[in-house]
């Protein structure tokens, strides 16, 4: 649920980007044959309509209509009078507020006479939409528009670098705010949370590998206890929509974390170089530091604002090592587990 | 609680698939409807998609799409969790591996559109005559996971009143909620705000407005314990509040309370809307209670904040002992602008069970 700051800034997203995005994505559709595309939003997954409106719902759902020409029309679910709001945050496309979008953009193709409609992850498309626009527009054939939309998706334009230049800056000094004095989990997570919104974090995760030592996975604060010997912060955070992650591990004992300090200032410095063979060049990376265990590469997927695109196993279709990515990475430091991550690319 | 909550939960779950004669119920979910997901395997999703497969025997498969929310809910080991980047194409497998014929999923509408089409139909009906009426009527032991977020919502509203003060920004109020939230183990707090006076047409997220004088300062808190949501509307004024305020906030003061007073098991959600919008129109402000200037006259609560019954004059769902409401009588005042006030609550046999302690007053915070 987006409750931190929302708002539009015309020097941070100009709408020129987002008319250049849209221009891009038009004449991949043409080159598809698509009459439209229809891209779904929520919280969860919000990462393609921000893309081209530079809007997320702060909660609830909505559909973008992008027709062959003329302007995108966002239908959501959200109440009336927020319209308003969203206008001010929202610089591309026409809002319509609606307990019915799937039924206002399916008047919408039915205007147009589109047949051929492309829908982004038609898989994961919510088939209460999906049913009313098969049934509302005659002829309607949907088509899976994911590897048309990964066409014009896999980069990063200058506007989004920007954000995220702003993110990782916002989730670094997040995690660099925890408090090391106290054994309590939740009052070692708690200041990171204040650091992100007050710098202007639209969202912030801030969950923590309580104890290092039994697991790695990182808890909310619902479940965190108290601190083990070793443990690390882990802040996911969106900045006006551009999504990053932060990791940095920690340890009582004094020498130990001076290890871990040292390999997280060794993450930072990673440049991506030969990525086709980035288990070994990450081993290379952290030699003399720590074992190489396991390491992940996020980028922006679809709708997804951040979703697993290479690991040990190898990279996904997709995977653009060109672009700015998150570096997910386990180390084994003198016996002991140790986890960062961080924005690259950038 | 949690445990306690969750085993009771997954009884009530097995009972009703059951008597449905349900071999399988596909349940969906994510950050933003959590609550079908978390009601049969306690986990609270926050990134990606999930999908639960519960069994009539009770055993429960739980899929989700993202790797570190895998991890996360192995932690709690309740169920058999797998993790797959294609996610319907697991839920699909696993479903086609069982051969079950009597499937059932909700929330129906959201479904991802492949579980429900390709080139081995699965027949799935709607699920939601098994799982709608157990996330709006609560057992005890949810009650109590209810009543514990009310106490929070009601803590948090005094964190507000004190960092609502001329010259901050609407988004370091949040600041300061979210801090204290994640301080009281509260994953989770669905919070819009409003600032300002007569324009202020109603709440959103945060869009960087300075506090000052005369400004109405409209917020709902709604954190969660163990999952389950309770929700706080108040309003304060910086500054001295004016006569004009004063006397809407007596509208709604009255609008709330009539509300509340209809709460009872047996009536409807539009017995509760209609006592709070006659307040309104006995007072010449009927035309404030449409479409045009409110949402709803107040919601259900549980697993998730918006729950069904929504409080609106067509709305005929009957009210459960059990059920969890917030009645807010909230609505924009032609004098004075968007004004809240609400409280949560358990439907009982003969009334209410009020959740929230705070006081129902137009606060305000002095202008030094």
């Amino acid at each position: 649920m987006r409750r931190g700051l929302m708002a539009w800034d015309q020097a941070e997203v100009p709408k020129s980007a987002l008319e250049q995005r849209l221009a891009v994505l038009r004449a991949v559709m043409k080159d598809e044959g698509f009459d439209a595309l229809v891209l779904y939003t929520n919280i969860a997954r919000g990462a393609s309509v921000w893309w081209l409106t530079g809007f997320t719902p702060y909660w609830n759902e909505g559909l973008l209509h992008v027709p062959a020409q003329g302007e995108m029309v966002f239908a959501t679910a959200l109440s009336k009078r927020v319209a308003e709001w969203i206008e001010s945050v929202m610089p591309a496309g026409r809002v319509v507020t609606t307990p019915k979008p799937a039924a206002l953009i399916s008047a919408g193709l039915v205007k147009d006479g589109a047949k051929r409609i492309g829908v982004l992850e038609l898989d994961d498309f919510p088939a209460g939409h999906a049913k009313i626009i098969l049934e509302t527009v005659p002829g309607a054939q949907l088509v899976d528009a994911t590897f048309a939309f990964a066409r014009v998706r896999s980069g990063s334009d200058a506007v989004e670098r920007g954000l995220l230049l702003k993110a990782d800056a916002l989730a670094r000094a997040s995690c660099a705010a925890v408090e090391l004095s106290t054994p309590d989990a939740r009052a070692f997570m708690a200041p990171c949370e204040t650091v992100a919104r007050l710098g202007g974090a639209e969202e912030c995760f801030a969950l923590a590998s309580t104890d290092l030592g039994a697991s790695r996975a990182a808890v909310r604060t619902e479940a965190m206890g108290a601190l083990g010997a070793t443990f690390a912060a882990r802040i996911s955070l969106a900045y006006k929509g551009a999504w990053t992650r932060h990791a940095r591990s920690f340890a009582r004992d004094e020498k130990l974390q001076e290890a871990f300090d040292a390999a997280h200032a060794r993450l930072m410095n990673f440049k991506p170089t030969d990525m086709l063979n980035l288990s070994a060049v990450l081993a290379k990376h952290f030699e003399g530091l720590g074992d190489l265990v396991d390491f992940t590469i996020e980028q922006p997927r679809g709708s997804y604002p951040l979703a697993a695109v290479a690991n040990h196993a190898g990279a996904a279709e997709g995977f653009n090592p060109a672009a700015p990515f998150v570096l997910d990475v386990e180390l084994q430091i003198n016996g002991a587990r140790w986890l960062g991550a961080h924005l690259v690319g950038l | 609680m949690s445990r306690e909550a969750s085993s009771a939960r997954k009884a009530a779950l097995k009972d009703a698939m059951q008597r449905e004669k349900i071999e399988v119920l596909v349940l969906f979910g994510n950050n933003w409807h959590a609550d079908h997901l978390r009601y049969a395997t306690d986990f609270g999703i926050q990134e990606g998609q999930g999908i639960a497969l519960v069994r009539e025997d009770g055993t429960t498969t739980l899929i989700l799409d993202d790797p570190a929310e895998c991890e996360r809910a192995r932690l709690d080991g309740s169920c058999e969790t797998i993790f797959a980047p294609g996610l319907v194409q697991e839920a699909k497998r696993q479903l086609a591996r069982a051969g079950n014929h009597n499937i059932a999923a909700a929330p129906y509408h959201l479904l991802p559109y492949g579980l429900l089409h390709g080139e081995k139909d699965l027949r799935v009906q709607d699920g939601a005559a098994i799982i709608e009426r157990l996330l709006m009527t609560k057992m005890e032991v949810e009650i109590a996971a209810v009543r514990q977020a009310a106490a929070l919502a009601d803590e948090g509203y005094a964190i507000f009143r004190q960092a609502a003060r001329p010259g901050r920004k609407d988004y370091e109020l949040v600041a300061e909620m979210e801090s204290f939230f994640r301080a009281k183990g509260v994953p989770e707090n669905f919070m819009i705000v409003g600032v300002g006076g007569q324009e202020v047409r109603g709440m959103a997220p945060p869009g960087g407005k300075i506090l000052k004088a005369g400004d109405m300062v409209t917020t709902e808190l709604t954190p969660c314990y163990d999952g389950y949501y309770a929700q706080i509307c108040r309003t304060l004024v910086v500054g001295e509040p004016s006569e004009a305020q004063r006397k809407a906030f007596n509208v709604y003061l009255e609008a709330m309370i009539a509300g509340i007073a209809a709460v009872k098991t047996g009536v409807t959600a539009a017995d509760v809307a209609r006592a709070e919008n006659d307040v309104f129109r006995k007072y010449g402000l009927g035309d404030y209670v449409t479409s045009e200037y409110t949402r709803v006259r107040g919601h259900g609560m549980g697993l998730f904040p918006d729950q069904k019954p929504h409080i609106l004059e067509d709305v005929n769902i009957r009210l459960e002992t059990g059920m969890t409401l917030i009645v807010h009588p909230n609505t924009y005042h032609p004098e004075v602008g968007y004004l809240v006030l609400g409280d949560s609550l358990v439907v009982r046999e003969d009334g209410h069970e009020l959740l929230c302690g705070t006081a129902r007053e137009l606060f305000f915070n002095p202008v030094q």
